[in-house]
């Protein structure tokens, strides 16, 4: 919940700024979501769209995802790139080449299964892969910076494939 | 302590006084009672420390408890009430040792001792006799501040296990670890036996992976304060504090000497373990695969180094020859096998191993790949195996009870206990080599 108004307060101040897409202001109703007064005001503010970028999808942007940078997801033990991987990584490429002054943090999680030392350096090889696609895809490398906070930030606390699946990313967050 | 110290082989039995004499009765040797394999405990009576005013009774009892517990704990002794009327005053300072009585409970070895305070100096002064000798093995005396009765009980306790086991005790070494106590994780220390909690960082973030430098000087940690996890050493006599110098991700430190401590870097691409200087200055790279090595731990003389990589795929222990830079695999059981601890008499290998269930446990390897045994089972995760200075016991994490918390073994696996009462989670558990 909390998230999600950060969601809707983060993109609401987007659009405000003039730099956001149709996309953006128009996600959070995407969200399983009731705070959604606040959200349905922001569009009038998003009269001059400056892209025309596609939507963001991919998984968990129907249901928790939010922010026009969508996760890459992982393998359990694995930092390499899927094809659902790859094509969020495609769309996040294309949002990147719209917004070419925007710099960003490449964070790589974990599952809390497994070892926090190894976990530390399986979540820095999935930052780093997904910031290496994104260079072959054109994306300046001094735009992205890779860390990895391995299994100590889980997204869901949860224990159960469900949590574990979302916690297997590569986060992006966009640096002021 | 002498070569050419004589040692008995001595079965400490209640029912074999007889042969107690006839062992521990060869004249002029020195004495060390030696634990045969599965034998047993030594089995030592202990008296309350004789004081004369309230101040000091109230040091007594505190002392009494310490050496009590102290030496209970590591699980050399069979702790004996000893009997009535065990000593009398006898001529000027010396002490009637009632032997007859001692060896009818059992006592092989007999302790006692006082303690004065004059000018705000305590003195503790023990005596430590051979029953079946019917003899003082050793006498010393013990001067320190009140408030330090702690240090100065566990000083004599580990004088008495050197003498009588002649080994090193674990008597004064530390563990540091990590806590969420706080709400986040910082670093803290506490006594071998889980007693005298500190705080050393507060850096509100995240703090990780604790390690002390061999000689107890440095402890080098990982730290999210720049927003990455960097490597952080800290002079521990004047608080200095250096961060290693590349940019780039660091993660879990292990002390090669007191000098050079080795960590995961990641500023030429991929996770490689390098050598730092206590000042953070990188001074060579150690392993070359484009895998993730991972967690170094070095063999006592500094010559090997046992550490994680992906090279083959999943996580495997390898260790890797420094002077040839050679490495091969150690483990071939089990698909993910992580944090090795390299044992501190150098023969040794805990590592731990995940199931497919998501299990960690806890196993010791020889360091040559034999003698593979599995020390904990069926108790969610057990992870983070650390040596104590002796080789005797390991402290590691375990989440049994649902939260984690540290706890303490004998090498063996045996007498599984907690290490100590503290708020939140504790976890990855390091325990120095040092002796204060």
């Amino acid at each position: 919940m909390n998230k999600s108004i950060k969601g809707i307060v983060f993109l609401a101040m987007m659009a405000t700024a003039g730099c956001s897409s149709q996309t953006a202001v128009t996600s959070p109703e995407k969200q399983e979501s009731n705070v959604t007064p606040p959200a349905t005001n922001v569009p009038a503010a998003s009269a001059s769209p400056v892209t025309s970028a596609p939507s963001p999808s991919g998984y968990g942007f129907d249901r928790w995802q939010t922010g026009p940078l969508g996760d890459a997801f992982f393998d359990f033990d694995s930092s390499a790139l899927g094809a659902d991987a790859q094509a969020q990584l495609k769309q996040n490429a294309g949002w990147l080449d719209n917004n070419s002054l925007t710099k960003v943090l490449i964070e790589g999680h974990c599952d809390s299964r497994g070892t926090a030392e190894y976990n530390l350096a399986l979540g820095e090889r999935r930052a780093t892969t997904a910031k290496e696609y994104l260079k072959k895809l054109g994306v300046a490398p001094s735009r992205l910076e890779a860390v990895s906070f391995g299994e100590e930030k889980p997204f869901d606390t949860n224990t159960g494939e469900d949590a574990w699946a979302k916690n297997r990313r590569a986060h992006f967050v966009i640096k002021k | 302590m002498p070569l050419s110290r004589q040692v008995f082989s001595v079965v400490f039995m209640f029912l074999i006084a007889l042969p107690l004499h006839l062992l521990a009765a060869e004249p002029g040797g020195e004495y060390i009672a030696i634990r045969k394999e599965g034998s047993g405990k030594i089995a030592l009576a202990v008296s309350k420390l004789d004081s004369r005013t309230t101040e000091e009774s109230k040091l007594a009892e505190h002392l009494d408890t310490i050496i009590h517990d102290g030496l209970d704990y590591i699980g050399a002794f069979s702790m004996i009430s000893p009997p009535l009327n065990v000593k009398n005053k006898g001529e000027g300072e010396h002490l009637l040792i009632n032997y007859g009585a001692l060896d009818s409970v059992g006592a092989a070895v007999y302790v006692c001792g006082a303690v004065t305070t004059t000018s705000g100096t305590m003195t503790l002064a023990m005596e430590v006799y051979d029953t079946s000798g019917a003899k003082l093995l050793f006498r010393k005396t013990y001067n320190g501040q009140p408030q330090q009765f702690r240090a100065t009980g566990y000083a004599f306790c580990s004088d008495l296990v050197e003498f009588l086991t002649g080994k090193k005790s674990v008597f004064g070494s530390k563990i540091v670890f990590v806590s969420n106590k706080t709400g986040f994780k910082e670093i803290y220390e506490c006594d071998f036996d889980g007693h005298g909690v500190e705080q050393l960082t507060n850096s509100r973030t995240i703090s990780l992976t604790p390690s002390l430098s061999p000689d107890g000087r440095y402890l080098a940690y990982t730290d999210f304060s720049s927003g990455r996890p960097a490597l952080y050493i800290r002079d521990l006599s004047d608080g200095k504090t250096s961060a290693a110098e590349k940019s780039g991700v660091s993660i879990d430190p292990g002390w090669k000497n007191s000098r050079e401590v080795a960590t995961t870097l990641s500023f030429e691409g991929d996770q490689a373990i390098y050598l730092i200087t206590t000042g953070g200055l990188v001074s060579r790279r150690l392993t070359n695969s484009n895998a993730i090595d991972v967690s170094p731990s070095f063999s006592p003389d500094g010559n090997k180094m046992a550490f994680v990589s992906t090279r083959n795929g999943s996580p495997q222990i390898f260790i890797q020859d420094l002077p040839s830079g050679q490495a091969s695999r150690l483990t071939f059981s089990g698909r993910y096998n992580t944090q090795p601890s390299w044992s501190p008499l150098g023969d040794k290998i805990a590592y731990t191993t995940m199931d497919n269930g998501g299990q960690i446990n806890i196993f010791v390897i020889g360091a040559d790949g034999s003698g593979l045994i599995q020390l904990t089972a069926n108790s969610a995760e057990n992870e983070s195996p650390s040596w104590s200075p002796d080789g005797s016991m390991i402290v590691f994490t375990s989440s049994r009870k649902g939260v984690k918390k540290l706890y303490i073994m004998n090498a063996t696996g045996e007498n599984q206990r907690p290490l100590l009462p503290m708020d939140g989670e504790q976890m990855q558990p390091c325990w120095s080599l040092f002796r204060q």
